[in-house]
């Protein structure tokens, strides 16, 4: 028998304001606990169990805490042992129709012990509600002072502290703190007959100071929470004044920013180098994954991209998906999805990693403390060329500059893809022209990455803050990125 | 999960200690005790998987309370507790709501509508459904599944056939209780539904079937459980090596399926007060008038006898209601909560955001306010939203299956669709999505050879599938959309130019 536990506790204040007008203000702390239990039938097949459940203030009361952990330890060891047998009776019944069902155990490990702190300046629990409160109503006041072709704005700020402890049989005992902070901006914006919805957000694992004076991190810096707002209203006001792009025939060259780029990495690449995707398991919620058919017959190994192009996950790195340890307790390792053009590796969990024969690198992570662990990005992007961007566009004799993410549409196995741009230029002889709204890319993904013939020095990562994945839902926070690339692809308007 | 009598009990206790605040010039007390209970199938031929890889439940309690202070009636803050029904956790709420308070010059109040002659709850034996009833209906999927494709025709048998069947059983169950000081008593609810899908993919034969099912009671889940693994695997047999055509503009049948999808994430969100008044929806400055077939109407009924979703009493205490939101094509109501409903009428805007065609009496009666977590069921911290309940579509002038075919004449079958988003946001109307199953060429008025699964990309416009069919279905049928709180029961339409372009294959 192998059985986990995950308890976490949560503190978070936030402030919210619509339309220069106060609207919301919150200080809360939760806690929860997850137990996942393996557990082997005499017969043979393991079966596993897991249990969720949010405790609040019992997490305070010992006596309570541990009267409820036994009965979430009882809970799941009894699905567990029930699935198993019930495993165990269809294998009898069906015989090699059901050998799917005959999956290895886990393979034993190391014991880890660490813990690992939180890096913020601004302690989320000593802060006053007033002050999120104060930098949203702030921005929020100097959206409406961009005047009434604002038709709608919303601005929320939020700042958390979140400690979590996990332990297994196996002796691992992993103690992590992060800090969350994050701002959030939807504009509805209109002009005459036009009009442009925009959304975005800023995110570090850093306090309140990240949204308060803005940061200066190399990778993702971000202005303070006003100046965004106020950036994203101008642009979404500049926007509704803008003509819809009219799509041109067939492919054309198109220059990608890195604020695009970011949910490509997300979409095409992140997602598809889940594991548990890859390996089916996802099939009937998210899709499966354009870079594995079968065991046999995959990508690994196989160019799916030009030369110019590599990407890779890397949960050290100063962004939102930063972390030291999965919720398995195995280390967050960098992982190189492509290198060179090469497709080279998937993000695992330590189930996943025994199937596909690979080393375990720490990709198994859950939202929040009553949801199970799934495979998740960290930070996950386009590894930087040596090209200004500047040069990449001066050479386009004739195409659009795609910049700014919005929507995206994937199909199943993430092998084509349609994004939304916030906007759209045409270049003409190396020259930025016209702005147009309302611009998507749309590409078969390998096509898209093979036509790369530029990759900028600009690398940048933006904060996702709400992926979506699992059943039910979980909502994760990552950060994704890119430098500029140019490529080819067809462009749709509305 | 709490009883209904101990979240009641709270309740009162809870108001008795509010109602103690000298500063507090009203207040709500709401309390809800919730349970998810998910067996999640996972189950592919080739790889080695668990069968039922998790198998797992989601427990939250709390409360939420909301105060309005008596030097600023405008002025209100809200908190929340999990799992704590102590006197001394709504005292600490009690100081953390006033220091969340915000001086919001748009709040009205709390809801004061009497709770008039609503029916006792019609209790599901869901509501005591325990584990192996569920983990049984879940291997009962997969027995099903797997027996029947151990069946297949000798032609589709192959060493590595790539059979995938993913999905989950999900029981779903909450209850509530809410008192505010314009009550006069504790009013409460309970609900539990179940929501089953199956997906199949045969990749030897590039194939997808899917089946689902949703109901309110436990005898429905084992019956559904028992049939849904054969269809879905039954449905990917019978869609071996489908066709691959070319872009263009097509006439298609868009089933069940793809006509819920489509209205939850491209109308239900359009059809609220809250969007009106953020000038977001796709009927901006529509309301009254035609923005569908005359044929076509919507309605929301917490109440539908053939629906899997029951709810008496919405989240902020007010006796839910059918909400009429297109009749005969025209836009007639609009899903709302307490706060919306106030803010709409109150917008100085709304002219301008309803349109010309608005009545001049305007009423948005807040029906739907309910506080949802994500997988549906109703959460203790989540802030009043309008969502929907049961989603019908009914149809005047429907016609059966073979008629919509006729009506399209050569195109496509649209049977399953996936990832369809807004793609220029709420407004504009445009979506786009990817067609991935139970899907087929149709030639001469007739279902002729399947369509490959992923092979297509739709870029419409709702108004292309809404306003001018060719034909609509006679009967709504049951159908889910992943992560949505709504049951929809809708009818298949048939729709004409509608833009797909091609999709490479690549796995």
């Amino acid at each position: 028998m192998y059985a986990d536990l995950r308890f976490e506790v949560v503190f978070n204040r936030s402030g919210a304001a619509v339309n220069g007008e106060p609207r919301d203000g919150s200080e809360s702390e939760n806690a929860a606990y997850t137990v996942s239990v393996h557990v082997a039938d005499r017969a043979g097949p393991a079966g596993h169990g897991q249990t969720g459940s949010e405790i609040g203030a019992i997490a305070g009361r010992s006596t309570k805490l541990v009267t409820e952990l036994h009965r979430g330890l009882d809970e799941a060891y009894e699905r567990a042992r029930f699935s198993a047998r019930k495993k165990a009776e269809l294998i009898a019944h069906l015989g090699d129709a059901a050998r799917g069902l005959l999956v290895a155990p886990l393979p034993p490990r190391e014991k880890v012990r660490d813990d690992v702190d939180a890096s913020y300046r601004r302690d989320p629990r000593s802060l006053s509600t007033d002050e999120l409160k104060k930098i949203s109503l702030d921005a929020s006041h100097q959206v409406a002072a961009l005047g009434d072709a604002i038709a709608y704005q919303v601005v929320a700020a939020m700042t958390e502290l979140r400690r979590e402890i996990f332990i297994d049989t196996a002796g691992t005992v992993v103690s992590q703190a992060y800090a969350f902070s994050q701002g959030d901006c939807y504009v509805v914006a209109q002009i005459g007959d036009g009009h442009q919805e925009t959304y975005d957000s800023i995110g570090q694992q850093h306090g309140l100071e990240s949204l308060s004076d803005g940061w200066r991190g190399e990778l993702m810096p971000n202005p303070d929470l006003a100046k965004f707002c106020v950036e994203l209203a101008t642009e979404a006001r500049e926007l509704a004044a803008a003509p819809v792009l009219k799509p041109p025939e067939g492919e054309v060259v198109v220059v990608t920013d890195p604020h695009f780029n970011g949910l490509v990495s997300h979409e095409v690449i992140g997602h598809p180098c889940e594991a548990d995707r890859a390996l089916k398991m996802e099939a009937a919620y998210a899709g499966r994954s354009w870079f594995l058919r079968s065991l046999t017959d995959n990508q690994r190994g196989k160019q799916v991209a030009s030369p110019l192009l590599s990407a890779c996950s890397d949960p050290s790195l100063d962004g939102y998906g930063h972390y030291r340890y999965d919720h398995e307790g195995t280390r967050g390792l960098r992982v190189m999805h492509i290198e060179r053009g090469i497709f080279s590796g998937f993000l695992n969990s330590r189930a996943t990693a025994a199937v596909l024969g690979a080393e375990p690198n720490g990709s198994a992570r859950a939202s929040e403390g009553w949801h199970v662990p799934l495979i998740r990005m960290s930070n996950t992007f386009f590894l930087p060329g040596e090209t200004p961007p500047e040069k990449i566009i001066a050479e386009v004799e004739h195409g659009y500059y795609v910049c700014g993410n919005q929507v995206p549409s994937i199909s199943e196995s993430r092998e084509n893809f349609r994004i939304s741009a916030r906007r759209v230029y045409e270049i003409e002889n190396g020259q930025i022209g016209r702005l147009y709204r309302s611009g998507s890319v749309i590409a078969d993904s390998k096509s898209f990455f093979t036509n790369v013939d530029a990759v900028g020095n600009d690398l940048r990562l933006i904060a996702i803050p709400n992926c979506g994945k699992g059943q039910p839902m979980q909502i994760k926070r990552m950060s994704n990125g890119g430098p500029t690339l140019r490529s080819r692809a067809r462009l749709a308007g509305n | 999960m709490r009883t209904l009598a101990e979240i009641k009990a709270f309740t009162r206790e809870a108001a008795r200690i509010l109602a103690r605040e000298k500063d507090l010039a009203s207040y709500e007390i709401y309390c809800a005790t919730a349970e998810h209970r998910i067996a999640r199938l996972s189950y592919t031929s080739d790889i080695p998987s668990r069968g039922l890889e998790e198998f797992k439940s989601l427990h939250a309690d709390g409360f939420q309370l909301r105060v309005a202070m008596r030097r600023d009636p405008h002025e209100v803050g809200a908190a929340f507790e999990a799992g704590d029904f102590s006197s001394d956790s709504v005292r600490d709420a009690i100081r953390r709501a006033r220091s969340a308070a915000v001086v919001d010059p748009h709040f009205s109040g709390f809801p004061a509508t009497p709770l008039g002659k609503v029916g006792a709850s019609e209790k599901s034996d869901l509501s005591r459904v325990g584990d192996g009833a569920i983990a049984a209906a879940a291997w009962d999927v997969l027995n099903g599944a797997l027996t029947t494709f151990a069946k297949r025709r000798a032609e589709h048998r192959t060493d590595h056939p790539g059979l995938i069947i993913g999905g989950d059983v999900s029981v779903i169950r909450d209850r509530i209780a809410i008192f505010n000081s314009n009550f006069t008593e504790v009013r409460s609810d309970e609900s539990a539904h179940f929501n089953a899908s199956v997906t199949s993919i045969i990749e030897s034969l590039d194939a997808k079937g899917t089946a689902t099912a949703l109901g309110d009671s436990a005898a429905a889940m084992r019956r559904e459980a028992h049939v849904l693994g054969r269809d879905a695997v039954r449905r990917a047999l019978a869609l071996p090596d489908g066709a691959r055509p070319r872009a263009g503009k097509v006439r298609v049948v868009l089933g069940p399926q793809p006509v819920a999808e489509i209205l939850n994430y491209m109308v239900m969100g359009s059809l609220t007060t809250g969007s009106f008044h953020a000038a977001s929806s796709a009927y901006h400055a529509k309301f009254g008038a035609a923005v569908m077939d005359s044929r076509l109407s919507l309605v929301d009924d917490p109440a539908f006898r053939a629906g899997a979703i029951r709810r008496r009493i919405s989240c902020e205490g007010i006796p839910t209601g059918r909400v009429d939101l297109i009749r005969d094509g025209k836009l007639v109501g609009l899903l709302s909560n307490f706060y919306d409903t106030n803010r709409m009428l109150t917008d100085e805007h709304r002219v301008e955001k309803l349109g010309a065609g608005a009545p001049a009496k305007l009423d948005f009666p807040p029906l739907s306010g309910y506080r949802l977590g994500e997988g549906g069921g109703r959460r203790f911290d989540a802030s009043p939203g309008s969502a929907g309940t049961n989603v019908v579509m009914r149809a005047r002038d429907g016609v059966g299956d073979g008629e919509l075919v006729r009506a399209v004449g050569d195109g496509i079958y649209v049977g399953r669709i996936w990832y369809t988003y807004p793609i220029n946001g709420q407004r504009a109307g445009d979506f786009t999505c990817t067609i991935t199953g139970d899907s087929y060429v149709i030639r001469d008025g007739k279902i002729a050879e399947p369509l490959a699964p992923n092979c297509l990309r739709i870029n419409a416009n709702i108004a292309q599938v809404f306003e001018h069919p060719l034909a609509v279905g006679m009967r709504p049928r049951a159908a889910t959309v992943w992560g949505s709180p709504e049951a929809y029961y809708v009818p298949a339409i048939a729709a004409g130019s509608i833009a797909l372009a091609e999709v490479g294959a690549t796995i």
